[in-house]
């Protein structure tokens, strides 16, 4: 959250996050490439550039898929929610070794390639028509380049440029790129030996992230009542908010709302945050501000806005009490329209 | 095609993103995001996204510089989509796996004996 672009957003939280992700990342190296030869027991003896390869492949293939993991997990117990707050440079660093695996594999399996390398790895498989020893390099290829646009698109600029929405669908390419690479693992290194522990490995990561992603599904599912578009949609009773909280309303349209409870007072602004369109609907108001659970960005309920100096903005809607119960008028204020909080005793439908 | 026009297609694809990033980056930046306004240093960081995305780049830049974004887009997360692809990967990602395991093949036991010998 900056008022101007800067290259890279630290703080100590982010330091200390980089730092373990980069020690957690030499450790597994280190321990592949010093213990994997006896703790794998390869089929058939490998070179030491195959052994690196292997090492920083399955690292990647590791990070990737931790990654898919930390958003269902953060939907289903908030504890996870720090990890998901640098996310991204998880993501770049993942790009990192990724592009060291692939160093390894051209400067080993094409260094004396008659054609340049890229067009040797394009030209030495094409047998696209079978699946016992199809070109599988053609699925780390897609998946790097996924990799390689999202990385070069994480800055925060994108966000605002592209809008979350659109940058979003740009980074929904990671889930096909998490099949393809699946499928370069299983038809590739899986192909390579006997031994169970690669089965096991790709079977957790995948089986693992399926699984992740289709309980937050259900979870968030249950937990959301959607609503349809009349002039005035009932939320709930307004004892069913507590101090201090939200409840989110799904219209049929699509859009979420996010209605606070502030001591007496109710207040109702997008679920989306201008950021990432993260879920402001499950963050807590703290001197009248909400703030975000994914990135920190925070937002007046009445009216909004993010305090000065930052310029962040989401729509607000307009509430009203029907006696105990809480009316929203779904057609939202643009972003930064101030309102008026309904309070309890009042009637202002 | 061959991997060469691949390749060669690639190579401009970069070269127009390049010339793109070189003229967005110096003059556009500044009249459509005003947070970029006397931020110079982290536009570097922007040059291999504009290379890869630039027609995407372009379309936003226009519809930018004439007021046309729609805001309520901007608050309307993508979760149809979202919801869509991982149904599919729910299937996909184990017939992956099954398939990569049904297809795996068991090396003869032991070493590999020189021709030379097994005469």
């Amino acid at each position: 959250m900056s008022v101007k672009y800067i290259p890279v957003q630290w703080n100590t939280n982010k330091w200390i996050y980089d730092i373990v992700l980069i020690l957690s990342v030499g450790i597994y190296l280190w321990i592949f490439i010093e213990w994997g030869p006896v703790l794998l027991d390869h089929g058939k003896p490998v070179t030491p550039q195959i052994h690196n390869a292997r090492a920083f492949g399955s690292c990647a293939f590791l990070m990737l898929t931790l990654i898919l993991c930390i958003g269902p997990a953060a939907r289903l117990n908030q504890k996870f929610l720090p990890l998901l707050y640098n996310r991204r440079h998880f993501g770049v660093l993942t790009l990192f070794v990724a592009l060291t695996h692939v160093g390894y594999i051209l400067d080993w399996y094409y260094a004396f390639s008659p054609t340049p390398k890229l067009e040797g790895v394009l030209t030495a498989n094409t047998s696209f028509g079978r699946v016992l020893g199809f070109p599988f390099e053609v699925f780390g290829i897609f998946g790097l380049v996924v990799l390689l646009l999202l990385a070069v698109t994480s800055h925060d600029f994108w966000l605002k440029f592209l809008t979350p929405r659109l940058w979003k669908r740009l980074h929904m390419l990671l889930y096909p790129a998490y099949a393809a690479l699946v499928a370069h693992v299983a038809l590739g290194a899986l192909q390579d030996q006997t031994s169970p522990w690669r089965a096991i490995f790709i079977l957790f990561s995948a089986g693992g992230v399926t699984a992740l992603h289709a309980a937050a599904f259900l979870k968030e599912a249950r937990s959301e009542t959607t609503v349809s578009l009349n002039d005035w949609i009932t939320v709930c009773d307004a004892d069913d908010i507590e101090d201090g909280f939200a409840r989110v309303v799904r219209l049929e349209n699509g859009e979420r709302v996010a209605v606070f409870r502030s001591g007496e007072s109710f207040s109702a602004i997008s679920n989306a945050c201008a950021h990432q369109n993260g879920p402001l609907g499950e963050g807590r108001i703290v001197d009248g501000c909400v703030t975000c659970p994914w990135h920190g960005f925070q937002y007046r309920v009445s009216d909004g806005c993010s305090p000065e100096p930052f310029t962040e903005r989401v729509p607000t809607y307009n509430l009203a009490l029907d006696g105990a119960k809480i009316m929203l008028n779904p057609d939202a204020n643009p972003p930064g329209t101030p309102t008026t909080p309904v309070s309890l005793g009042e009637n202002g439908k | 095609m061959t991997a060469a026009t691949l390749l060669t297609i690639a190579e401009y694809w970069l070269i127009i993103g390049a010339i793109c990033a070189a003229v967005f980056l110096t003059f556009g930046i500044d009249r459509i995001d005003e947070d970029a306004r006397g931020s110079y240093i982290f536009r570097p960081l922007l040059v291999p996204g504009v290379m890869l995305i630039w027609p995407l780049v372009l379309w936003r830049w226009q519809v930018l510089e004439r007021e046309r974004d729609n805001w309520k887009l901007r608050h309307l997360p993508e979760r149809k989509a979202h919801t869509a692809i991982w149904s599919a990967l729910c299937l996909v990602l184990p017939l992956i796996v099954l398939l990569g395991l049904a297809v795996r093949q068991t090396p003869p036991d032991g070493a590999p004996i020189k021709l030379e010998e097994a005469r």
